[in-house]
């Protein structure tokens, strides 16, 4: 568990604010059939129309870095906002090339998805990508030795730990791990037809989100642990909910030692530590038992 | 409908608390199909529970001195043996909870046999004991599983869901009777906040609720089963409610619980053999 030596300089705990940027691919991915359904897709184009400039105004306001991840086609689509994030000092991370749902693919193809979206990236920002995010699905066996070939040193796609860890085949790539709890899409994403979620659940209370999601803060910070929050510029970035973000980060900011950090500036410091994994960590479990059950 | 005595607790306690745990941790469907070896993401969200949610939530157990039971599919015991051999090093008991977590309802007697036999041989390896107690896996069985359980050494379930305290179960072919200690969906946590995708939980993939409009529901079938003199029991789960910001919502479930000094904390195991001394005559 997490002591003193476990984040630099004394702080207590890491913030990660990742942002999923995925325009209307994200929804095509869920739900195909929307193609061509203006009304639907201007629900997800939101993002690009108005969210992009909401959150990074906050950010700006807050003083807080954050790490966005892109499919390529996104940044090709819309290179005046991938610019203006990376200009505002953000990271940009990859999500692969199109937003796709990785378990139908092969581990060829996912590793030309990978390739091309870094490609994409860095055709805009100069930079190539060191981070990245699965859009949907799960990876490949060997994925990961490919995700270091192409110059990833942090993912966060797995979940399974509160606090980073080296992926036991590609130790150069510390996961992130995520955890559906801070993430804004299970509590605010909505559409009427096709629904989504699918049991067309009411929009969750405004004010009790915010509750859990410091509560939660509370629990990752007495702990010492990695608190990433996963949002998406089209959901958390309305009028309305932006105070939600805001009210949550100025909270964590009141503490003085609390790590807000890009994912890549966490992952670096994990990668420093070298922390050995022990053979009952998840992956490790994990690791040991799929080649058994695999065709 | 009948008219029940009201349940008599030792030592002067007028009613009963029988904190349980699932500890699933990666078992279920998704392992019992194959699915999850396609899945690390869900594969670590299921093993989050016994590498780090599990010894979080045994520290909080001592400070609150709450005894408690932890059913536990097998497979987690031969993955997470030191993690499981914990529990009992720290006071708590270890019960059955199928192999992979296997839905009893939809085996054989033949298979249920099985699951039980590996449960018992990897229950004797890694922890070095036989289990009195068992929680069936996804709820249901069949007909003939209380027979089976008694002839594997189990003593009293905790599988059930009508009623609101602990009632004898007539096993044919046995004298002893297997204590049934009911358990309700109002006091699990999947029912409340917990949520995944691929596979989708809830199904609907409805909303998460509040979580402390979730405590506030326990905290009232608390005092209400607590002012009936009743036993109750939960059915949580170390990877939903051993997370960092919900280990909080227990820790003041916990404190709101031991504002009382009428009530038995005790284990499941304890409850049955009370249950079993008060009410079973001939």
């Amino acid at each position: 568990m997490a002591d003193s030596t476990t984040w630099p300089k004394g702080y207590r705990c890491a913030v990660v604010l990742t942002v999923d940027y995925n325009d209307v691919h994200g929804i095509l991915t869920q739900a195909p059939e929307v193609a061509g359904r203006d009304k639907t897709l201007s629900v997800w184009r939101y993002g690009t129309q108005r969210g992009v400039e909401r959150l990074l105004a906050l950010l700006k306001e807050l003083g807080v870095p954050s790490s966005w991840c892109i499919p390529g086609i996104v940044a090709e689509e819309n290179p005046e906002h991938i610019r203006a994030i990376q200009a505002a000092g953000h990271e940009i991370a990859c999500a692969g090339y199109r937003h796709q749902n990785y378990d139908t693919l092969s581990l060829a193809e996912q590793s030309a998805a990978l390739e091309h979206g870094c490609r994409a990236l860095a055709d805009i920002t100069g930079q190539r990508p060191t981070g990245f995010r699965m859009p949907a699905g799960n990876w490949a066996p060997g994925f990961t030795e490919a995700l270091r070939e192409q110059g990833i040193r942090w993912s966060s796609c797995w979940r399974g730990d509160d606090l980073p860890f080296a992926h036991p085949t590609a130790p150069e790539v510390i996961e992130l791990p995520m955890h559906y709890e801070l993430e804004d899409e299970p509590y605010f994403a909505f559409n009427l037809s096709p629904a989504v979620p699918p049991a067309q659940s009411r929009i969750a209370s405004y004010s009790h989100t915010l509750a859990n999601l410091q509560m939660d803060f509370a629990g990752f910070h007495r702990f010492g642990l990695c608190y990433v929050l996963r949002l998406h510029p089209e959901i958390i970035a309305t009028p309305g909910r932006i105070g939600v973000l805001r009210e949550l980060l100025l909270g964590i900011q009141q503490h003085d030692d609390v790590w807000i950090a890009t994912a890549g500036d966490v992952a670096q410091w994990w990668a420093e530590r070298a922390v050995p994994m022990d053979e009952e960590h998840p992956a490790a479990v994990y690791e040991r038992h799929y080649r058994a059950y695999l065709p | 409908m009948s008219s029940s005595p009201q349940p008599t607790w030792p030592d002067g306690h007028t009613a009963c608390l029988a904190l349980a745990f699932d500890l699933d941790g990666p078992t279920g469907d998704a392992m019992l199909n194959g699915s999850i070896w396609h899945k690390p993401e869900y594969f670590g969200f299921g093993g989050y529970g016994p590498y780090r949610a599990l010894p979080r939530i045994l520290d909080l157990l001592d400070e609150f001195r709450i005894p408690t039971t932890f059913f536990v599919p097998a497979w987690v015991v031969e993955n997470w043996p030191k993690q499981c051999q914990s529990i009992i090093e720290r006071g708590h008991e270890v019960a059955y909870h199928g192999y992979k977590h296997e839905s009893f309802y939809a085996l054989t007697l033949e298979q249920q046999k099985d699951v039980m036999n590996k449960c018992r041989e990897v229950f004797w390896q890694y922890l070095n004991i036989r289990a009195e107690g068992f929680r069936t896996p996804s709820g249901d069985w069949r007909a003939e599983t209380p027979a089976m359980l008694v002839e594997a050494g189990v003593t009293y379930s905790s599988s059930m869901r009508g009623d609101d305290r602990p009632y004898l179960v007539k096993v044919p072919g046995f004298d002893t009777p297997l204590v049934e200690i009911p358990g309700r969906w109002e006091m699990d946590d999947y029912a409340s906040i917990a949520y995944t995708r691929a596979p989708d939980f809830p199904s609907g993939l409805d909303r998460t609720a509040s979580y402390e409009l979730t405590l506030d529901n326990w905290c009232r079938e608390f005092d209400g089963a607590m002012n009936e003199g009743l036993c109750l029991t939960t059915l949580f789960h170390p990877k939903i409610t051993g997370k960092p910001g919900r280990i909080l919502l227990l820790e003041k479930l916990f404190e709101h619980m031991r504002q009382r000094d009428d009530v038995w904390f005790a284990t499941c195991r304890d409850v049955a053999h009370w249950w079993l001394k008060e009410h079973q005559h001939g």
